[in-house]
């Protein structure tokens, strides 16, 4: 019986679940999330590819398709890809709903403009 | 009363009271238990030779990852293990943050554990209050390292992320609310006639027993003996902040749950003394990629218990050998002793009193010689 | 000839009234629980989820059915309907409507047999699965059942005694004409009624027999599909069961206050019982079987005897 004074108070308290899908979700400031290359400042250095601990980042250093091929169902978001770069190119977004129903989605190729 | 036989019941590797498959085989004689049998490596992963094909950087999220609510403690041997190598000291300012980081796991482990207990027990309103707000401290980790569980703020050499002010008023305002908390729940569990009838006196570990077991963690300081390696081998800092090894006389269930509790609040402590004294200055120090040839050993107090990591390295970027020892496995002895003689429906209490991590421990796979 | 197939209709017409109750009772019991816990409970399905219940028992009515190889087949799928149709009875009983459907001087026991009918029924299902876990909890129920039927028994005596009548209807009514409660004549009588009845309906701190962490689901282990279906409805059958025959014993009975209809008081009195039984299934943690034994006989029992002592004698 001695909940009984906590149980009393919370009835008429808003209960603290979030209804997720159907309410925004709380991101706080940082959130490792989806990472995006910018190809502008990319100068295809290979650190990234290199500090991937689990090679969800592939480097294709020439051709046409030369750019990152980054895999998305490979990566473990611990974001020291964004840390090697040494020209700032990769930035962490906040963005984590990231599923999807076809395996060919999850797999971004960032190319090198010509 | 004595039945003269006895008959066979298995408890797992599927039992809603273990989160994680791993078996035991219990002997009954009537509503007692005369022998249990455990049965290991039903999660067996091969992490340790895993270990051996990376380099040190890459085996980091490695380490994070072979225990999903410790899994900052494991990073936390396992840099201390690397740097060992080399003997690398690391910045005062990084290891406050570890250290804070460490403390708030210990928080949530431990207010997740209580949980548990109490949801053993059949206390289901207790269990949602407790994890109601362990989600305080789970905010909290989220907003310093930016992923709730796998946080990836250590590194070889110091620490990833800074704490700035405004996280660290934060999180101080958020302790006070779960340190009232608390305190009020210890005072419900210690006054609750029905829980106090399912955990006092309830798998018994004799302090004789607990340290010819090696137990470890709260379970053995729930025996009363005062060892934690945060005061007889510290790390980190713990040797400049002041503290309390918490330990318990009642042997039982109920001790483990209370020194767990009291555990939290001692934890708050360190954690507002850490952000009160933590000086400004560098993250991180500059880590070789690769490690002459050594040995290094990193103790640690993770939340269940003391958890040794082992590495040797040959000169390369990779390690020649690696081996992690978790608090469940040290614990597991004991418990299959506390067990004997239990009622059957106090086997899912002693069983969860231990904080079992099944997966952290599964290292071992016994095969039988045809 | 009419009048018997108007009977007939009004009579299914009651029970599915009753099965809608069951299905409304569940969901504040489950809200309020909910509540308590800081949690929504269920949202969705209709306004506040209202409909959840009716949604939890159409799901579990298309789900595949399993009957076990080595049970004992006869008894294991008969045992749901058996566990839905004992409670429908007892409400016929209790004067939901002012006065029992089928109401006869000593429906008072013929109710204590059926609520003894719905454990060994527990019984049977956690016999008849061949498993461990429904095995141990069938065991279990009947373990407890030895331990609270008969202070439950002496407790429904006690105002069978005051009222002179051992028909429920007769001893409501008594309420109304002398306009008390057995609540304030007979206090311990109805602590023991309503901690008999929280160990008769497994609920918390007496779910023994279905605890969770220990024994799976208890008795109710093997069963899947519609047949657990038919448990959980008689689960909510009972439990209306319950809060109405505490409202109509010991609650100042049911019957008609200035134009409300006696049905209304009937469903407002068992809802507060309801709200009580809720509350303490959030109280407590779970009691070790042995510890609900010798409890119940070392302190419901005895206590019973003094209330039983005090009406013959004194009040």
């Amino acid at each position: 019986m001695s909940l009984f004074k906590e149980a009393i108070k919370q009835i008429p308290k808003k209960p603290v679940t979030i209804k997720y899908p159907f309410e925004p979700g709380i991101i706080p400031p940082g959130l490792r999330g989806l990472p995006i290359w910018d190809m502008n400042k990319c100068i295809l250095c290979v650190l990234c590819q290199n500090a991937c601990p689990v090679s969800a980042i592939k480097m294709i250093p020439k051709g046409p398709d030369a750019g990152i091929v980054y895999d998305l169902s490979r990566c473990i978001f611990c974001a020291e890809c964004a840390d090697a770069c040494p020209k700032k190119a990769i930035t962490i977004t906040d963005k984590f709903e990231l599923a999807t129903t076809s395996k060919s989605e999850l797999i971004f190729h960032y190319k090198k403009s010509q | 009363m004595r039945y003269g036989t006895t008959i066979k019941v298995p408890f797992g590797p599927q039992h809603p009271a273990l989160k994680e498959p791993e078996c035991f085989l219990f002997e009954v004689e009537g509503d007692f238990v005369v022998n249990v049998k455990p049965r290991i490596g039903y999660i067996h992963r091969g992490i340790e030779k895993a270990f051996e094909n990376n380099t040190y950087m890459h085996d980091l999220y490695l380490a994070e990852r072979i225990c999903g609510i410790c899994s900052h403690a494991h990073t936390v041997a396992f840099t201390q293990t690397v740097e060992g190598l080399v003997s690398l000291e690391i910045p005062q300012r990084a290891q406050y943050i570890r250290l804070i980081m460490a403390e708030l796991e210990r928080l949530h482990s431990h207010s997740l554990w209580v949980g548990i207990a109490a949801h053993e027990a059949g206390f289901d309103t207790m269990f949602m209050y407790l994890w109601r707000d362990r989600e305080m401290i789970m905010d909290l980790m989220e907003e310093i390292s930016g992923n709730r569980v796998l946080h990836a703020i250590n590194t070889i050499g110091g620490v990833r992320r800074d704490i700035n002010d405004e996280q660290a008023n934060k999180i101080r305002k958020y302790l006070d609310k779960f340190e009232e908390n608390i305190k009020n729940y210890i005072k419900v569990l210690e006054t609750e006639n029905t829980f106090l009838k399912r955990t006092v006196g309830v798998g018994i570990l004799k302090p004789s027993d607990a340290i010819a077991l090696c137990a470890v963690g709260p379970t053995l300081r729930a025996s009363g003996i005062k060892n934690d390696v945060r005061k007889d081998d510290p790390y980190l800092l713990y040797d400049e902040i002041p503290f309390e090894v918490i330990t318990h006389d009642g042997c039982d269930v109920f001790a483990r749950t209370i020194v767990r509790c009291e555990e939290m609040l001692e934890s708050i402590k360190i954690i507002r003394y850490a952000l009160d004294h933590m000086p400004k200055g560098e993250l991180k120090v500059k880590a070789p990629r690769t490690f002459p040839p050594n040995e290094s050993i990193g103790r640690v107090e993770a939340p269940r218990g003391e958890l040794i990591h082992y590495t040797k390295s040959n000169g390369t970027s990779k390690p020649e050998r690696y081996k992690v020892r978790s608090p469940t496995l040290g614990n597991l002895a004991s418990v299959c002793k506390t067990l004997i003689g239990a009622h059957i429906a106090d086997i899912p209490m002693i069983l969860a009193g231990i904080d079992p991590c099944f997966s952290c421990m599964d290292r071992i796979l016994i095969k039988k010689r045809s | 000839m009419f009048e018997t197939i108007f009977e007939i209709i009004s009579l299914i017409g009651f029970i599915v009234f009753i099965i809608l109750i069951a299905f409304f009772y569940e969901w504040i019991d489950r809200k309020f629980y909910a509540r308590i816990q800081n949690r929504y409970g269920p949202l969705y399905t209709g306004p506040s989820g209202i409909l959840q219940p009716i949604a939890d028992f159409i799901k579990l009515l298309l789900k595949e059915d399993i009957i076990p190889e080595a049970s004992e087949k006869r008894i294991f799928s008969l045992i749901p309907i058996i566990y839905v149709l004992l409670p429908i009875l007892a409400l016929l009983i209790i004067p939901i409507n002012g006065k029992g459907i089928i109401s006869f001087e000593g429906d008072l026991i013929f109710l204590m047999f059926l609520s003894a009918m719905i454990t060994l029924s527990v019984f049977l299902a956690g016999w008849s699965s061949a498993c461990n876990f429904s095995r141990i909890g069938g065991v279990r129920a009947a373990l407890q059942m030895l331990s609270y039927e008969i202070p439950f028994g002496l407790s429904l005596i006690g105002p069978a005694i005051v009222a002179n009548s051992l028909c429920i209807t007769k001893i409501s009514e008594w309420q109304i004409a002398n306009s008390t409660a057995f609540i304030f004549l007979q206090p311990i009588g109805f602590a023991v009624i309503m901690i008999s009845l929280l160990a008769e309906l497994e609920l918390i701190p007496f779910d023994v027999p279905e605890a969770e962490t220990e024994i799976v689901a208890g008795w109710t282990t093997e069963y899947g599909g519609g047949r657990y279906a038919l448990i959980r409805l008689g689960k909510d059958l009972e439990l209306v069961m319950a809060s109405m025959l505490i409202s109509s014993l010991y609650l100042g009975g049911i019957g008609q206050i200035f134009f409300i209809p006696p049905i209304v008081i009937a469903i407002i009195k068992s809802i507060i019982v309801l709200l009580v039984m809720s509350l303490i299934r959030a109280l407590f943690a779970r009691y070790r079987i042995d510890q609900v034994i010798s409890g119940m006989w070392k302190y419901l029992f005895p206590l019973m005897i003094l209330q039983i002592i005090i009406v013959q004698f004194i009040g």
